[in-house]
C-alpha cells in the first residue's frame, strides 16, 4: 500500500517507465550519473528504527537526509531495507523487507495482493532495465516500519494503473494493507 | 472486417506496426488486474483466458473489448492494443479460436476504441446474452 | 476576629500547619463535556493514522483557543465530508470484524456535529475507494437529497444513498471514471482518464437518467491535475502538477470549464511546484487561494511546501509568498482556511504538525503537533 509518510523519504531517482503513448521503451527519466552503490548510510537505520517505535501521539524525529525537494538526489543503495533501494524507484507504503518478508515477498501470515501496479526501474548496479510489480501485503494491520514514498512518473487516481495511492489488496478477501514489496517480472524491453 | 485468418505472418505485421512486444505490453497493461495467466480476480476482475476470443465472435462483442475502460483508456497506441489483445488471443485461448473471429486491425481499433460506453456491466450482459444466442459465450459472473 | 473563628482558625492551623488552610474541594460531578457553540475557526482535521491505518480519526479543533474539541472514529482508509448544513458529518470508511481481518463491513456513518454523537450509519456493498482522503471519496447533492459515494474494485463506479432513510439506492457504472464531485442538483461528475469529466444526471429516485462527457478539462500527459478540488463560487477549482488552475462553473446544466490561468511564471514553471495532500484552499468572499508550494521535479507531487503562495482569484496576480522554515513548519502538505471575514489558514506538514495562520498576512499564530500522526485533509464548515 503506499501512502504519504510522516518521515518523507524524497529521492529523485532516475526512474526507467514508459512516458510515451507511442512507444514502449524503458525511459530513464533522470540518468544517474556513475553507478555507484552507497552502502545504506548509518543514520537512516538509526532513524527508521526510531521511527517505527514511535507511538501514534510521539512527535516524530525530522526526515533523514531531506534533500530540497526535485534536486538531482542521487544516493542509490544496495539495501533493500532503503528506501533508496533501486527496486523500489515508485513505492509507497511500508517495506515488506522491514516487517519479516522481503523485498519480493510477503511477510509470514499474510497474503499476497491480487492485483497490483507495474512498472520500471533501472538498476545501476548492471545498468540494466527491469520490470517490476509492485504488490501489497495484506491481511494484517499497517507494519509501520521504513515507510516510503517515491512517486517518479506516479499518476492520480484517475489513471489507475499509474497510481500508487489507492490500497492495492481491494481486490483481496482481506484487504487490510500491511506492506509492499517490488517484485521483478524481468528484463525491460528496449524499443526497437 | 477483415477476413485473413490467424497467421504468424498476420501477428507479426500488426506486432511490427506497434513499438514494442506485445508480451510486454500485456505486462505492463494488463498484467496488474488480470494477472500473469489472464485468469482475472473472482468477482473482481474478468478473467480474459478462453474468454477474449468468445467475445471477438460477434461485432457487439469485438466493439465491447475495445471499448472496456481497460483497453480503451490505457497508454497503448490503436496499433499496440491490437497487438496485445491478438496476443491474448493467441496466447490463452488459441485453441478455441473460431473461424469468425478474426485478430483485431488497426482500422477497426481506431474506429471504435474511443467510443464512449455508457454501462460496462450493462453492455457486458448485453453482449454475452446475444453471444449465448448464437454459440458458446463467456459465463456473465465470475 | 471572632472566639469562634479564631478557634477553627486555630484548628485549621494545628491540622495543616498552614497559615492559610483552604477550604477542601468540593466533590465533582462526571460528566460528558458538551460541545460549545460552533466557532468560525473551527475545523476537523482528517488523520489517516497510516501507522495505524485501521485507527484513522476526525479530531475536531478550534483555531481560537487551540483547544482539542473532540474526536469522530473513522475506521480504515476514510472519506470524511460535512454535510451542506454542517450540522453533520458523514465518514465512508471500512471495519474488519476482527479488527485487522476478517468480514469486511463498508459503511457510512453519520455523527452529530453538535454533541459529536453517532447518529445512524448505511451499510454499503464492499466496494468502497479506499485511497487518502479528498473531497470526492463521498459527496451530498447540495440539498442533501442523495449522498454519493466513490466506489473501485478496481472498477469504477459510485453508490447513490439517500442519507434520510438511510438506504442505497442505487450504483452507478462510471467506465473507468472515478470519484464523485456533486456537480448540480441531481448531477454528479467523475475524473476520467482522458482528461473529461463525466457527468451523471439522476432521476428523483437516484436511478441514472441521462450522461454525458465533458470537453477536455485538463491534458493527463502533459500536465495532469490532481483530484484535490477546492470550491469556488459556482463549482471548483483544480490544480496541476506544474502549477495551471483549472475552474469550472458547474453552475450551469453542463460543466462550464474557464480558461486556465498560471501560478508560476514561465521561469518557475517545472521548478515550483504545487504538492501535498490537500493542495490548495479559496477564500470565496475574499477571493483568495493559497497553494503550499515546493521547489521540485517529476515525481516530487507529493512534496510538501516550503512557501505558501497567494493569490487573488480575479486578477490571478500574486499577493504574497509566505516561507514556511521561519515559522519552523515543516513541509506543508495540507491547506485550508476559515470563510469568515477575520480568516485563519491551517497548515498541515508532513511530520503532523499543524500550524494556524493569519490568513491575511501569514502571520503564525499556533503550531499544535498532536493533531494527529498524519493530517492529510482538512474541512471548514
Amino acid at each position: 500500500m503506499h501512502r504519504l509518510d510522516r518521515i518523507f523519504e524524497k529521492s529523485s531517482r532516475s526512474l526507467a517507465q514508459r512516458t510515451s503513448r507511442r512507444s514502449f521503451v524503458a525511459v530513464l527519466g533522470q540518468v544517474l550519473t556513475g553507478s555507484l552503490l552507497l552502502p545504506l548510510l548509518p543514520i537512516d537505520r538509526v532513524n527508521r528504527a526510531a521511527a517505527a517505535s514511535l507511538g501514534p501521539d510521539a512527535t516524530p524525529a525530522p526526515p533523514p537526509h531531506q534533500s530540497p525537494a526535485g534536486a538531482a538526489h542521487k544516493i542509490v543503495s544496495d539495501d533493500p531495507q532503503s528506501c533508496d533501494y533501486w527496486k523500489y524507484c515508485a513505492i509507497d507504503g511500508f517495506l515488506c523487507s522491514c516487517c519479516g518478508g522481503s523485498s519480493h515477498s510477503c511477510p509470514p501470515g499474510t497474503s499476497m495482493s491480487a492485483i497490483a501496479w507495474i512498472g520500471t526501474c533501472h538498476n545501476p548496479g548492471d545498468g540494466r532495465d527491469y520490470v517490476v510489480t509492485y504488490n501489497d501485503c495484506c491481511g494484517k494491520t499497517s507494519c509501520g516500519n521504513c515507510g516510503c514514498n517515491r512517486n517518479e512518473r506516479e499518476r492520480p487516481l484517475y489513471r489507475l494503473l499509474r497510481n500508487n495511492d489507492i490500497n492495492w489488496c481491494v481486490a483481496n478477501a482481506d484487504s487490510n494493507y500491511h506492506c509492499t514489496v517490488s517484485v521483478i517480472l524481468g528484463l525491460a524491453e528496449k524499443d526497437q | 472486417m477483415s477476413r485473413c485468418r490467424w497467421s504468424a505472418p498476420a501477428l507479426l505485421l500488426i506486432s511490427a506496426m506497434a513499438a514494442a512486444s506485445p508480451a510486454q505490453d500485456y505486462v505492463m497493461n494488463c498484467r496488474g488486474c488480470h494477472g500473469e495467466g489472464a485468469e482475472g480476480v473472482p468477482g473482481k476482475v474478468p478473467p480474459l483466458a478462453h474468454t477474449l476470443v468468445q467475445f471477438m465472435r460477434s461485432p457487439a462483442g469485438r466493439s465491447y473489448v475495445l471499448r472496456v475502460p481497460g483497453a480503451s483508456n490505457s497508454m497503448l497506441s490503436d496499433a499496440q492494443l491490437a497487438a496485445v489483445l491478438n496476443w491474448i488471443a493467441g496466447n490463452f485461448g488459441r485453441e478455441q479460436l473460431p473461424e469468425s473471429a478474426p485478430p483485431f486491425s488497426l482500422p477497426e481499433v481506431a474506429a471504435t476504441r474511443r467510443m464512449p460506453m455508457v454501462s460496462v456491466q450493462a453492455t457486458r450482459r448485453e453482449v454475452l446474452k446475444e453471444l449465448a444466442a448464437s454459440g458458446s459465450a463467456p459465463r456473465e459472473g465470475y | 476576629m471572632r472566639t469562634s473563628q479564631f478557634r477553627a482558625a486555630l484548628l485549621a492551623l494545628l491540622v495543616n500547619g498552614s497559615a492559610f488552610a483552604a477550604p477542601p474541594l468540593a466533590a465533582e460531578k462526571f460528566t460528558v463535556e458538551p460541545l460549545p457553540s460552533p466557532g468560525l475557526h473551527w475545523v476537523y482535521v482528517v488523520d489517516e493514522a497510516f501507522y495505524n491505518e485501521i485507527d484513522a480519526r476526525v479530531r475536531l479543533f478550534d483555531g481560537d483557543s487551540y483547544r482539542h474539541l473532540g474526536q469522530i472514529d473513522a475506521g480504515f482508509s476514510p472519506g470524511v465530508i460535512e454535510s451542506p448544513d454542517g450540522r453533520t458529518t458523514a465518514v465512508t470508511t471500512t471495519y474488519y470484524a476482527r479488527g485487522g481481518h476478517g468480514a469486511r463491513t463498508d459503511v457510512v456513518e453519520f455523527t452529530d456535529n453538535s454533541t459529536l454523537a453517532a447518529a445512524g450509519e448505511i451499510v454499503l456493498p464492499p466496494k468502497r475507494a479506499q485511497i487518502p482522503p479528498t473531497l470526492f471519496n463521498l459527496g451530498y447533492s447540495a440539498d442533501a437529497r442523495f449522498l454519493y459515494v466513490s466506489y473501485i474494485t478496481p472498477a469504477g463506479s459510485f453508490g447513490v444513498l439517500d442519507p434520510q432513510d438511510k438506504t442505497v439506492l442505487d450504483e452507478i457504472d462510471t467506465a473507468g471514471c472515478v470519484l464523485v464531485i456533486p456537480s448540480g442538483p441531481n448531477r454528479v461528475s467523475s475524473f476520467c482518464d482522458s482528461g473529461r469529466l463525466l457527468t451523471v444526471t439522476l432521476d428523483s429516485q437516484g436511478h441514472e437518467a441521462a450522461r454525458a462527457l465533458s470537453d477536455v478539462l485538463f491534458d493527463p500527459d502533459s500536465d495532469p491535475i490532481f483530484v484535490q478540488g477546492v470550491p469556488t463560487a459556482n463549482g471548483y477549482a483544480f490544480v496541476s502538477f506544474l502549477g495551471q488552475v483549472h475552474e469550472v462553473d458547474f453552475s450551469g446544466a453542463q460543466p462550464s470549464i474557464q480558461a486556465p490561468w498560471s501560478l508560476v511564471s514561465t521561469a518557475e514553471r517545472g521548478h515550483w511546484r504545487p504538492g501535498g495532500t490537500q493542495v490548495a484552499a479559496i477564500h470565496r468572499q475574499l477571493g483568495r487561494l493559497y497553494v503550499p508550494m515546493h521547489r521540485g521535479g517529476e515525481g516530487s507531487h507529493k512534496e510538501g511546501g516550503s512557501e505558501i503562495w497567494v493569490f487573488d482569484l480575479k486578477s490571478h496576480r500574486r499577493l504574497a509568498r509566505w516561507p514556511m522554515t521561519p515559522s519552523h513548519i515543516g513541509p506543508v502538505t495540507a491547506v485550508q482556511v476559515s470563510q469568515d471575514a477575520a480568516p485563519v489558514l491551517f497548515a498541515g506538514s508532513d511530520d503532523g504538525a499543524v500550524g494556524v495562520l493569519d490568513a491575511l498576512t501569514g502571520q503564525l499564530r499556533h503550531l499544535d503537533k498532536n493533531l494527529g500522526q498524519t493530517p492529510w485533509l482538512f474541512l471548514t464548515p
